[in-house]
């Protein structure tokens, strides 16, 4: 891995890699911790100049940026009070006319309004439920590969059986246990989907374990935590973000698969929960489109978005897959 | 002491099973979903639909192979036992009331008593025995003449057995004995007079098949088909969840049903059942409990779909927990104790805009909730006065819950004398739509007025229901025509005897001057004087402000008109169709000449495309991805 960090505890153990050495004979003077800064804007430069040649990803993050601006501005450009029932605007099941770009639903709500305030809680279930999936499967991956032994064994078996437990089964299992609210739905789908990440990143700590410089800071009197910290962390974390942005893509889609299936907080408004609606109110049957499309498609294309950057991600990261593109 | 009638048990809290049928739905689903490559889970349910048909055997185009008659009809509750000693669900019920005579029928025009399986009735001028002329000639479909002695035979059966006793045993908590002196001659000694003697909803099941059961409380009669009876249709087969088939009794004492085949087919998605309607695959779809609006305002444009929007026989309101309590004085649950001030009560009754609620979420739909009972039976409808009428009015509410010392803190929330917040559960059916958008509603309402809502959606709301651990609860009851059952189940001694055990109590609600009025109006035979007590007891009922009935929904069903030409509904003027007070409409049922069945709609058709195509633009793209990382986690 060519993003590989220089621990500053250890301040002369890292020669660093060529590029990162050329810059560090200008910066010489200015001490450790601002070579090490240097280093990193320089690797991120590059890895944005690597980035920007996968156009997929390119299109992928702009869909994301246009939608993460969109989430994070909903509170003034179309208020809390969107999802207000008593102070709908219109009449139930408007097809979609100048007042309503996308039509009204069961209550008079302004979709449109609505699958903006949705895309909040869309993206945010997303985001904390990959994070956590990533943060377990990390943390498992790690101390699975470094400590090896019974230790592993163990740990490992577990993570095969939940493996090979279906996900969404296990899921609707445990959100139907414990209350509705959007902290179940995140928990639900944290504790199902790390198991892909563990085995990852054991694989990767292994690799990593097995280079000379681990022996020589374990020779220094490095312990455990320092290592897996110090050494293995930064060295799989590029894997982790890209795992992440993987993850968040499928987070996205259990979100709305579980609130679809009547298991999220019914009061909160997401797309997942949208769909839901619409089912309940007949609109399937009824043939009103403009209250199942728009959700729909709002969900695959960030479900798409966050795939091609996480590929793209990836495909920079870790060059072999280049050939493969 | 009550007369418990099963059909009261339409929506109530009854419904352990829905739990188990909606998860497995929601398994089925979602292993349809993880098949066409995890997307908008939408396109799941035509696929479920298309598969239902084909598992389903009955006929299309309302024929079977022998070219008889078939009526389909669309349901989505689970038979919780076919035995009518168990049974207590609507769809349960309704089938028992085919297969099994009673006593008494009610009138489909205005739902007086009228005979049945007992041509006459009379009572001794003590009003303790009561005799019934039973019905010579008519037999059970194994040819056995039915008797007397059948009769008494069920009513004895349940005095004594514990296990028989379970669905309806509460009609014979009165009873001191019950002989059948002759074949045709039915007798009744009761210990206290019963103003139910007409309408004692029990199925008379044959003793001689009946008698070789040996634990009542475990048989579900569903091991030997077709199953004897001597109603309407004789129940031929049943598959748990799939399909419930019945065949026209031929020589049904009444004359012969119209239809050759009655067919309880399931569909658990009522997007599903209403396609399947039209594209002629059922006759008739009730929805659980009504159609949607919106599915009965598409429907209505449909050419050959008659949408019946009728009023209806339930009551929807809100119940508030008085504190849980068993008839052994011992208190449980957990319901906030600030619920027990009345005022409190009344203010939370009046920042509810029933109005909103009939033209917002029934859409019309429904009639505005007034008294206990509704309007439809016009005998004991009473509405409140104009002084006692809690009507909308949140100002007044506020200045109550001030009055009642719940004032608004900094935050605007109001605070108890323990200054802890004022925040409410409000337990709700996830299965039912309605209950999440009122309680949208009110979460808005009582947010104004200073008080929080949790909304506690449960596939299974029996278990906190039983144990008392909600705040208020969305209920829901169907009204008989004889009032009893569900005035009863609001009296002290529908309590449990402990708190492990189940009453029939509603909502552990128990008032002395209820209860003294309750006693009186069982006991009066003159039904002037009854309909008056039962007005007092509603009025009593309403004052304590436990249960704030919201509204009446409407039945709102739709069938086929070229495939049944005519079906009585009851009352004939404007009634509903499934889930009568008798068998009066699959009874009646007229078959249509033509048979023929039109395709889907176009419009539906259209919206499947779209989201199937999202589907697999999405599918596809996870997929390319999920390769693509595949191999390289391979060469890793």
């Amino acid at each position: 891995m060519t993003t590989a960090n220089t621990p500053k505890t250890t301040k002369t153990s890292e020669p660093g890699t060529p590029p990162a050495a050329a810059g560090a004979r200008d910066a010489a003077a200015r001490g450790p911790r601002a070579l090490a800064w240097q280093r990193r804007r320089a690797s991120a430069a590059r890895f944005w100049a690597e980035y920007r040649r996968h156009r997929a990803g390119v299109v992928g993050l702009a869909a994301l940026v246009l939608f993460a601006l969109v989430a994070l501005t909903a509170p003034w450009t179309v208020g809390s009070d969107v999802a207000s029932v008593t102070d709908a605007p219109g009449r139930p099941l408007q097809g979609p006319s100048g007042q309503f770009p996308l039509g009204t639903d069961q209550f008079g709500r302004d979709l449109l309004g609505l699958v903006i305030w949705g895309s909040r809680v869309s993206l945010l279930v997303g985001l904390l439920a990959a994070v956590l999936s990533v943060a377990i499967g990390a943390v498992i991956g790690i101390t699975a590969g470094h400590f090896r032994g019974w230790y592993a064994t163990v740990i490992m078996r577990v993570t095969d059986w939940f493996l090979v437990m279906p996900t969404l089964v296990l899921a609707i299992a445990l959100a139907t246990v414990l209350s509705r609210s959007l902290g179940t739905v995140i928990l639900a789908i944290g504790v199902t989907t790390w198991p892909t990440t563990a085995r990852l990143v054991r694989a990767q700590t292994l690799a990593v374990e097995s280079r000379p410089y681990i022996e020589r800071a374990k020779a220094l009197g490095g312990g455990h935590w320092h290592i897996m910290s110090r050494h293995v962390l930064p060295n799989v974390m590029p894997l982790i973000l890209a795992q992440t942005t993987l993850i968040i893509s499928s987070a996205i889609l259990s979100e709305a698969t579980l609130a679809f299936l009547g298991l999220g907080d019914p009061t909160i408004v997401s797309w997942g929960g949208l769909l839901q609606d619409a089912r309940e109110a007949g609109a399937v049957s009824s043939g009103d489109w403009w209250y199942l499309v728009p959700p729909g498609i709002a969900i695959a294309v960030v479900a798409l978005a966050f795939t091609l950057c996480g590929r793209a991600v990836e495909a920079v990261l870790n060059p072999r897959l280049g050939v493969a593109r | 002491m009550n007369t418990h009638d099963q059909h009261g048990r339409g929506r109530g809290r009854t419904t352990p099973g829905r739990g188990r049928r909606r998860l497995a739905a929601a398994v089925g689903a979602a292993a349809l979903v993880l098949a066409s490559g995890l997307a908008t889970p939408a396109a799941a349910q035509p696929a479920r639909a298309a598969q239902t048909a084909q598992t389903a055997q009955a006929a299309q185009d309302g024929k079977d192979d022998k070219g008889g008659k078939v009526l389909t009809v669309a349901v989505a509750q689970s038979v919780d036992s076919l035995s009518p000693f168990l049974a207590v669900r609507l769809v349960s019920t309704s089938i028992n009331r085919l297969m099994y005579e009673y006593l008494t029928n009610y009138d489909p025009k205005d739902a007086h008593p009228v005979p049945a399986l007992a041509t006459r009735w009379e009572s001794s001028p003590d009003k303790l025995t009561w005799t019934y002329t039973i019905r010579s000639g008519v037999k059970w479909s194994d040819g056995k003449p039915v008797t007397a002695e059948d009769a008494a035979w069920t009513f004895t059966t349940m005095m004594t057995d514990s296990g028989a006793a379970t669905a309806n045993g509460s009609f014979v908590g009165n009873f001191a004995k019950v002989t059948a002196p002759s074949p045709t001659q039915l007798v009744i000694r009761l210990k206290k007079p019963q103003a139910t003697m007409t309408a004692l909803d029990v199925p008379i099941v044959p003793k001689h098949i009946w008698e070789k059961v040996g634990d009542f409380s475990k048989f579900n009669n569903d091991t030997t088909f077709p199953i004897v009876g001597d109603g309407p249709f004789i129940l031929t087969d049943y598959k748990p969840d799939s399909y419930v088939r019945l065949k026209a009794n031929k020589d049904f004492w009444r004359g012969a049903p119209k239809f050759d085949e009655l067919v309880f087919r399931y569909y658990k998605d009522q997007d599903a059942a209403v396609a399947a309607l039209r594209k002629g695959e059922v006759s008739f779809v009730a929805g659980s409990p009504s159609l949607t609006p919106a599915q009965a305002a598409s429907l209505k444009g449909d050419k050959n779909i008659h949408v019946n929007d009728a009023p209806g026989r339930r009551f929807y309101a809100l119940a508030t927990n008085p504190g849980a309590r068993a008839k052994n004085g011992e208190k449980f649950g957990d319901g906030d104790p600030s619920l027990l001030d009345e005022r409190v009560r009344h203010a939370l009754f009046m920042a509810v805009d029933r109005k909103t609620i009939v033209d917002k979420v029934f859409q019309g739909h429904a009639v505005e909730g007034q008294g206990y009972i509704p309007p439809r039976f016009s005998q004991y409808f009473w509405k409140p006065s104009a002084g006692q009428e809690l009507a909308y009015d949140p100002a007044e509410a506020a200045r109550l819950l001030d009055e009642a010392g719940y004032k608004k803190n900094t935050d605007g929330k109001r605070v108890g004398k323990d200054g802890k917040p004022l925040q409410y559960r409000v337990l709700c059916h996830a299965t039912d739509p309605n209950d999440k958008a009122v309680g949208k509603y009110l979460q808005e309402w009582w947010g104004k007025l200073g008080i929080g809502v949790t909304l506690d959606c449960l596939d299974n709301v029996t278990d906190p229901w039983l144990a008392g651990t909600y705040d208020l609860a969305f209920d829901g009851w169907s009204v008989n025509p004889d009032p009893d059952f569900v005035l009863s189940i609001h009296t002290c001694g529908a309590l449990p005897q402990t708190p492990k055990d189940t009453g029939a109590t509603d909502n552990f609600i128990c008032d002395k001057t209820y209860d003294e009025l309750y006693a009186k109006q069982l006991a009066e035979y003159d039904p002037a004087k009854r309909a008056a007590l039962v007005k007092q007891m509603e009025s009593r009922l309403y004052d304590l402000g436990y249960m704030n009935v919201m509204a009446y929904p409407n039945a709102v069903e739709a069938y086929r008109t070229d495939q049944i030409k005519s079906i009585t509904t009851m009352p004939s003027a404007a009634g509903n169709i499934y889930g009568q007070d008798g068998y009066w409409s699959w009874w009646s049922a007229v078959p249509a000449d033509s048979s023929g069945s039109s395709g889907g709609s176009s419009s539906t058709g259209i919206v499947v495309g779209i989201v199937v195509g999202v589907v697999v633009v999405a599918g596809l793209g996870v997929l390319v991805a999920v390769r693509r990382r595949a191999t390289a986690d391979d060469r890793e």
